[in-house]
């Protein structure tokens, strides 16, 4: 596979504050890679060390094989980029925002704005959208002049569910055409429905990379299953059943916790007479936000870091 | 260079939608020079011999260039970086110089036409005298125009928001606009005033128009201080958005 994206030892200090420290990772050509973390971790800063906006203090990058440091205007040919906090002028309209930062040809804007549902809006300025039809423009801005690579800074911030699911399609239909996809984000509903491959951040490290799958088999491992009993259940049987841990009640309910393995043994010691098990029965699967939260707030992941993790972390691919 | 073009043809559309822009750069100095032109009698002393209303159309041409340089260019620039516009350019396929060079070739076009809007107005109204030296006149409008967009683009590229451009921008135009030449006859100021009057820039632009237009004076050293403006401001600027790429 292809590398686009290569980063080791990355640096990049803001006075006395270590912004980014030590990070790296590889992206592979047609993979959606997730740059994960909560605020503050040190993802945007990284990503625009990798635009160009910002010149990193040490460690060596290369996207598309050149270095965004001295290759900037030659890249920015090659990539697109949606970036979080950033505005167009209030009384630009949206039809002039894709001819101008296109190639000016108003038949690929004109196609731009039908892909993204923009076409009605094309004499409305800037300050006139909402949050959701600004982040639809930058999507469409970020893709124009069909980029290599494309990064997306907090993607789906301040849209509604529909339009997120929306903009999810359209990520992945982008990344089937074949564009590299740099996504940064802290929704992680958002990185385990998109990502092929993730690397989490906590304070300006990487604390580990890999498959969303990869992640949530080494840090969230707990099921539970919750659920009102019948009246005629016996809870004292729930601790002997397979892969339990423990058993708590709250008010009414039960909660079992253990490994994925409980869940066929107790939805079955539920299971009643008439085949109906109890209506508020639920299964929470261990997923990739429980592993971050174990990543993050994990006292110990910054004794785990090992300084070299730029170059093993290489191997993950 | 076609795409700069279109860059600047866009920038060129927001600035007119700009309402403020449209007061300050055309409505304004077309209204004051009217009531001006109006105030002093024809043979006031005070004007070095010439009739006030062809004194103050050459010292108008200096408002809309001020306007122009201290109040319309900051405040917008200052609300592109303020607002995340710079750094959307900044991941565009335009070069960085792209911007500035499209904000000179605008403001350039701006003065122009406000420029024509007002001799209009005031040949119409006071009739204008015919200028004894029209290169020079031109020379002076360029340079001095030239000066004040470069001045205009350092301060927006220094200072952090638009409502600080606009309060920084306000506090330099109206003594500039006082002093330079364009408020009460400089032969009126006593003469701690006059001496404050030569170190405004405006002074240096209005005067570089105004000599060779009434043939008063030669204004070669108020077109080397203009030059130097020039140098000094395009310096400033472009140190401080080389700095802002860090």
């Amino acid at each position: 596979m292809t590398i686009v994206i290569e980063v080791q030892g990355l640096t990049k200090r803001y006075g006395a504050h270590l912004a980014v420290d030590d990070v790296g990772f590889t992206v592979t050509e047609g993979e959606i890679f997730g740059i994960l973390g909560v605020n503050g971790a040190g993802k945007t800063t990284t990503v625009e060390c990798l635009q160009g906006l910002r010149r990193p203090d040490g460690g060596r990058m290369r996207v598309l094989g050149l270095d965004p440091r001295t290759a900037g205007s030659q890249l920015r040919a090659l990539v697109g980029s949606q970036l979080q906090d950033s505005a167009l002028p209030d009384r630009l309209r949206v039809e002039e925002a894709v001819l101008l930062f296109g190639d000016g040809d108003r038949r690929s804007a004109d196609r731009l704005l039908e892909t993204w549902n923009l076409t009605g809006l094309r004499r409305s300025s800037f300050a006139s959208l909402s949050g959701g039809q600004r982040q639809r423009l930058f999507i469409a801005l970020a893709l124009l002049n069909a980029p290599r690579v494309v990064f997306f800074d907090e993607l789906t911030q301040g849209l509604d569910p529909l339009a997120r699911s929306d903009v999810w399609r359209a990520i992945r239909e982008v990344r089937d055409r074949g564009t590299t996809v740099v996504l940064v984000t802290h929704f992680m509903d958002e990185a385990e429905a998109l990502c092929d491959r993730v690397t989490v951040m906590r304070g300006g490290r990487v604390v580990d990379a890999g498959t969303p799958a990869e992640l949530i088999a080494r840090h969230a491992r707990v099921t539970t299953v919750t659920f009102t009993p019948p009246v005629s259940f016996d809870p004292a049987t729930l601790p002997g059943l397979p892969g339990v841990d423990r058993v708590e009640r709250q008010g009414e309910q039960i909660r079992v916790i253990g490994t994925n393995q409980l869940i066929a043994p107790v939805c079955a010691s539920v299971l009643g007479d008439d085949h109906l098990g109890p209506p508020d029965l639920r299964v929470h699967h261990p997923d990739l936000e429980d592993a971050l939260i174990a990543l993050v707030s994990d006292p110990d992941t910054d004794r785990r870091h090992d300084p070299a993790s730029g170059r093993t972390l290489e191997g993950v691919s | 260079m076609r795409s700069l073009l279109r860059l600047a043809a866009t920038e060129l559309k927001l600035f007119v939608r700009e309402p403020m822009v449209l007061t300050f750069v055309f409505a304004f100095p077309v209204l004051t020079v009217l009531i001006l032109g109006g105030v002093f009698d024809e043979d006031d002393p005070n004007f070095e011999g010439a009739i006030p209303s062809d004194y103050y159309v050459a010292a108008y041409i200096g408002v809309v260039i001020a306007a122009i340089g201290l109040v319309m260019l900051p405040v917008h620039l200052a609300s592109y970086r303020e607002r995340g516009v710079l750094r959307r350019f900044d991941v565009s396929r335009y070069p960085r110089w792209a911007l500035p060079a499209a904000w000179i070739i605008v403001a350039m076009v701006i003065t122009f036409v406000a420029v024509a809007v007002l001799l209009v107005t005031g040949h119409l109204v006071y009739g204008l005298p015919e200028p004894d030296d029209l290169l020079g006149v031109v020379i002076g409008t360029v340079l001095g125009a030239l000066a004040f967009i470069s001045i205009g683009i350092a301060l927006g590229m220094a200072l952090p928001s638009a409502r600080s451009a606009q309060g920084l921008g306000m506090l330099l135009f109206f003594p500039f606009f006082l002093l330079g030449g364009a408020g009460p006859p400089p032969d009126a100021m006593g003469d701690p005033l006059s001496s404050i009057a030569n170190v405004v820039p405006l002074t240096h632009v209005i005067r570089s128009i105004q000599e060779p237009w009434l043939d008063l004076d030669s204004p070669t050293v108020h077109l080397a201080v203009l030059a130097g403006l020039v140098v000094l401001a395009t310096t400033a600027w472009v140190t401080v958005s080389a700095r802002t790429a860090e």
